[in-house]
């Protein structure tokens, strides 16, 4: 038993996999502020009746915001594609297929990502 | 057959417990914030693709059924991040907090706080929603 244990506990299996493990934990530590700030301000406080166009540029007028938001668009929505790789890994027990899988949420998550930080640095056009 | 006769059992026999109640929780709202994630980033990206269609998502957005969504989206968020916490704190700093015996207690303390935390905004947006809709 102690021995199974011992294995166990050393062997390190999928490099990849155990520094996914960790930045789950790190990105989920760092978000819980930068998700909960957003959403007290834009949700609770501003509220969508007042949010339009001309909210969003006066916004991103300022640098601080967009980089604000660029963080949350990176690590929130890598911490949710990885979070919904983790699951879906629970329901797929194929090597082969999970491995398929993965990459196309990667590729997913970086046209998302891509299309999401174009947005934040091209800023609001004038209609 | 056996094999299903132990699944059927097992899933019937199982007792759902505190600490599953927050795995499926944890699940549940990280799933669902991660579908409205994927809407917020495209609805938020026609700024500056298609400026005439933001306002139309917004005044979707605005709809009653929409900002109940949104009310409930805001609880998914804060009990994501306090059982988040709980997992990331235990898991990186102190594993030994990992205990059978007072899993019950912490994962009630969780969602306690989550709903502590989530009562005074859920009430501000509520009453946007009135004054707003009604």
């Amino acid at each position: 038993m102690a021995e199974i244990a011992e294995q166990v506990l050393i062997t390190p299996g999928s490099r990849v996999e155990s520094t996914a493990w960790k930045w789950m934990r790190y990105s989920g530590l760092l978000l819980i502020p930068l998700a909960w700030g957003h959403v007290l301000l834009q949700d609770v406080l501003v509220g969508v009746h007042s949010i339009n166009l001309d909210y969003v540029a006066m916004r991103w007028a300022s640098l601080g915001w967009r980089v604000y938001d660029f963080l949350l668009l990176a690590f929130a929505f890598a911490h949710g594609v990885n979070g919904l790789r983790q699951v879906i890994t629970d329901y797929i027990p194929s090597d082969e297929w999970m491995k398929r899988i993965s990459w196309a949420l990667l590729v997913f998550w970086l046209i998302l990502s891509t299309i999401g930080a174009i947005a934040i640095v091209g800023g609001v056009r004038q209609v | 057959m056996d094999a299903v006769r132990t699944t059927i059992s097992g899933f019937t026999r199982y007792r759902f417990r505190t600490g599953q109640l927050s795995f499926v929780l944890h699940r549940l709202t990280g799933l669902g914030t991660l579908l409205f994630l994927m809407v917020h980033i495209l609805d938020t990206s026609t700024v500056y693709f298609f400026p005439q269609l933001y306002e139309h998502a917004i005044r979707l957005y605005r709809s009653t059924p929409l900002m109940i969504g949104e009310i409930i989206l805001v609880f998914c968020v804060i009990f994501h991040g306090v059982n988040g916490a709980r997992i990331a704190l235990f898991d990186l700093f102190s594993p030994k907090w990992w205990r059978v015996e007072s899993q019950n207690k912490t994962a009630l303390t969780t969602l306690a706080v989550a709903i502590v935390l989530w009562l005074p905004a859920a009430f501000l947006m509520g009453r946007n929603l009135i004054l707003n809709n009604f």
